[in-house]
């Protein structure tokens, strides 16, 4: 569908080739066909087995299971069942984040879990917060224009038609959107809250221009998907099934399709017959201290996400990848990527309770080009939060307070309002994960994962506080509390023209077993200033046409190469 | 009357950066709030508990419930993070939020937030040696342990570790910032996981199925939320207001 005719029926008529919406219960939070699912015997050789159920594996199961294709889905985590397992409070809601144990280093070590990480059927995608933007044209060749980041192997064009197809189905409301490669919503855009509406105001006095959204959460009718109830829990998982989760989007109609999802099952490596050199299938554990199963396949898509995916590749040893699987260049793990994500909150003289309402509201990306006249290349987005009264805590102590100053800070919760970035940080080899000498209680070696910034980085960082705090100030704020964090994560396993700058090819398929795939973030060789999910999903999406058809199978040269940096991006 | 609209109570804006003595808060009329004191008298979170739903409910009244002794820390431990907890928190006196219970139960059960600091041990003997580091820096300072220090003592012991300035002997194992981090992570978890705090702080709390509908501009308050007040007779200030 035309973005224009997308702008003016918004909403009115929904995405074709995913029934999800249809296939949920209206009164219950179960993801409906678990108990009638399809099971296929691990030594079936189906056509592909996927290693997540996140925000790649799942569309990229959902795709080709609409082509007929048998699949199977290892997820690490549990099968939720939401009206039971899921809570709205934030410290009940631990067991959505991948809590197992990493080793984090480097000069700036990353905290993990609940910013970055999930566990369970839906991915991270469950505990996100629900801004679904787009990346920009100038994303996919950084290095061109800018001498900075890496070139991809596809541009904007290649994605585009999948950015659509997937906020059909999430489906993403938002106003008008003016930047990078302008486009529609199909839903409008949602009420702006109290809180949002001071800070948006305070970016209009600076000559600031913030929209509402763009967030994947139903903004009116949508099958059997409720209307988002602005309880302020998207961060601890959508007991609503309004927030936009492969859960919800993606995966009632890939079990409809004869998906299965074998949930707590953890993949230990992927098996490769040393003779032929190509992948047969994937090493799983079903439970702690049990027997290894290996489930054959003729495909194997990895979409573990940026830390779980490199660690699988570099766990699957064997005499033709002694270093690790696909690691022969030495280029599995690398280029791993945070997003700064710094937050400053102001005090304003009402009561706001910036609790209500979703936590993302309104955003901009005014700052997101390289502009030489700040200093730094590439650079920011702008977005409002709303954090609940731990992660509050957690700002006000990171602003230096405790004690009785924590206590007085706490107490003022429903006047402030918060604001956020996040940077473009670069991609660095020495940014990478590595394996560590611990093990897991499956018995597999633990990742590891080293983080440190680069000077471009830091003033990145530098100059968009800066920028938000004077929001604040303009708005009228009479305190401001300053917090400096990262969320995201992607790369790890990216795509490039060359096996020596990458471990997939312009299909995401790996230069060096002819039947693996990378299905999930790890792919991304930069990462823009926009939250990943959806890029994830559309690159998944892609992925499956390519799949389908043949494309991504081919062996010439020149289509795997891709794009390279011949054709520069559509400003 | 204090003037909520005015920020002169916040630390920042304040020469001693410290709040005022809490006794210029009202007391709390309905429900509890940690040390009976809050901003929301009259709000009670718990007014509302016959709205959320069946899981939320069971997992927020657990907290309420009384716990047993401690299993992950011994006695010694467990005054030092008794201590610890209080001075932190500022809960000088009776009614507390259980911090130091709820710590106990997230080591005991294993119950960690899934990353180490490659220079730092395990989160479990992060806490035994900072609790072993406090007792350390307390006698070293005054020849007492820090759960019998006085709290000008503590509270600068507590300073010190917040700002990274402590050394020497169990201090030298770790990183004390990053430490700190970790410890502050688990009591603020603990703290404001308590309907106690959301009292204090007029949190409206769980809001589902209900959801919340006063979004803003013109309201942010719901039926049962109320608006922060003082701890002037309420009767006056309605006389007040219609005269």
């Amino acid at each position: 569908m035309s973005d224009l005719l997308r702008g003016l029926l918004k909403g009115a008529v929904g995405p074709t080739d995913n029934d999800s919406r249809f296939l949920l219960d209206v009164h219950s939070r179960e993801l409906p066909g678990e108990d009638t699912m399809r099971r296929y015997a691990p030594n079936d050789e189906v056509d592909l087995v996927v290693i997540g159920a996140g925000a790649g594996g799942s569309v990229l199961a959902q795709r080709l299971a609409r082509q007929g294709w048998q699949v199977v889905i290892l997820e690490a985590g549990p099968f939720w069942h939401p009206d039971e397992d899921w809570v709205s409070d934030e410290a009940g809601s631990h067991g959505l984040y991948w809590t197992q144990k990493r080793i984090i280093g480097g000069s700036d070590p990353i905290e993990l879990g609940k910013n970055n990480s999930g566990r369970g059927v839906g991915g991270s995608m469950v505990h996100y917060a629900g801004y679904t933007p787009r990346f920009h044209p100038s994303d996919f060749s950084t290095m061109t224009d800018d001498a900075v980041g890496a070139d991809w192997p596809i541009r904007y064009e290649d994605i585009r038609p999948h950015y659509e197809q997937v906020e059909a189905e999430l489906p993403v409301a938002g106003q008008n959107w003016p930047w990078g490669h302008p486009h529609k919503y199909p839903f409008s855009p949602h009420p702006v809250s109290g809180a949002a509406s001071r800070l948006w105001e305070g970016a209009r006095r600076m000559g600031i221009e913030m929209r509402v959204g763009p967030v994947g959460i139903v903004n009116g009718t949508f099958g059997n998907r409720p209307h988002c109830i602005y309880r302020g829990y998207c961060l601890q998982g959508c007991k609503v099934n309004a927030k936009a989760s492969p859960y919800v989007t993606h995966l009632p109609d890939a079990l409809s399709h004869s998906v299965e999802i074998r949930a707590n099952c953890m993949a230990s490596r992927v098996e490769i017959d040393q003779s032929t050199g190509k992948a047969t299938g994937v090493v799983y554990h079903q439970e702690i201290g049990g027997q290894e199963v290996l489930q054959r396949a003729k495909f194997v898509a990895v979409a573990g996400y940026s830390i779980e995916t490199p660690r699988l590749l570099l766990n699957s040893t064997s005499s033709r990848f002694p270093n690790g699987l696909c690691n022969n260049e030495d280029q599995v793990g690398r280029y791993i990527m945070v997003q700064g994500a710094s937050q400053t909150a102001g005090r304003f003289p009402d009561e706001l309770r910036m609790y209500k309402a979703p936590p993302p509201e309104i955003s901009s990306e005014q700052f997101y080009e390289t502009d030489s006249s700040r200093g730094f290349k590439r650079g920011f987005s702008i977005q409002t939060v709303s954090p609940l009264p731990i992660g509050w805590a957690e700002h006000v102590l990171a602003d230096g307070h405790w004690g009785r100053a924590m206590r007085e800070y706490m107490r003022d919760y429903n006047h402030w309002a918060t604001i956020g970035v996040l940077n473009e940080l670069l991609p660095q080899p020495d940014n990478r994960i590595t394996i560590a000498d611990e093990t897991d209680p499956y018995g597999i070696p633990i990742a590891r994962m080293d983080y440190s910034l680069c000077d471009n980085d830091r003033a990145n960082v530098a100059y968009s506080t800066k920028i938000i705090t004077d929001i604040l100030h303009a708005a009228g704020s009479q305190d401001v509390l300053t917090i400096h964090r990262y969320a995201h994560l992607v790369g790890g396993a990216r795509m490039g023209s060359t096996p020596s700058n990458s471990v997939i090819d312009a299909n995401q398929r790996s230069w060096a077993v002819p039947n693996l795939f990378i299905a999930d973030g790890s792919a991304c060789p930069t990462q823009g200033s926009a939250n990943p999910a959806l890029t994830i999903m559309a690159l998944a999406s892609r992925l499956a046409q390519q799949m389908a058809s043949g494309a991504a199978m081919s062996d010439d040269a020149v289509v795997r190469a891709g794009r390279g940096a011949s054709e520069p991006a559509r400003r | 009357m204090p003037d909520f609209r005015k920020p002169s109570h916040l630390p920042n804006l304040r020469s001693d950066g410290q709040p005022p003595h809490p006794s210029w808060l009202p007391r709390q009329r309905v429900g509890i709030s940690p040390q009976m004191i809050g901003r929301y008298p009259d709000f009670d979170v718990m007014s509302a508990v016959d709205t959320w739903d069946h899981a939320t409910k069971k997992v927020v009244l657990a907290r309420l419930e009384p716990s047993g002794p401690m299993r992950f820390f011994d006695t010694e431990q467990e005054k030092t993070l008794r201590a610890f907890c209080d001075v932190v928190l500022a809960q000088d006196s009776e009614p507390r939020v259980p911090v130091a219970e709820s710590i106990d139960e997230k080591m005991a059960s294993g119950q960690l937030d899934g990353y180490q600091y490659a220079d730092m041990p395990d989160d479990r003997e992060t806490w035994k040696a900072v609790l072993g580091g406090l007792d350390q820096t307390a006698g070293a300072r005054g020849g007492h342990s820090f759960a019998e220090a006085t709290l000008a003592d503590q509270e600068a012991i507590i300073e010190d570790f917040s700002t990274g300035k402590l050394s020497g002997g169990i201090w030298d194992q770790l990183d004390p910032k990053r430490a700190w981090s970790v410890c502050m992570r688990a009591v603020l978890s603990g703290f404001y996981s308590h309907p106690w705090a959301w009292n204090e702080i007029g949190f409206g709390g769980p809001a589902y199925p209900r959801g919340f509908m006063r979004l803003g501009p013109t309201s942010t308050t719901e039926p049962f939320e109320k608006h922060g007040s003082t701890s002037e007779d309420p009767a006056d200030v309605v006389k007040g207001s219609h005269s």
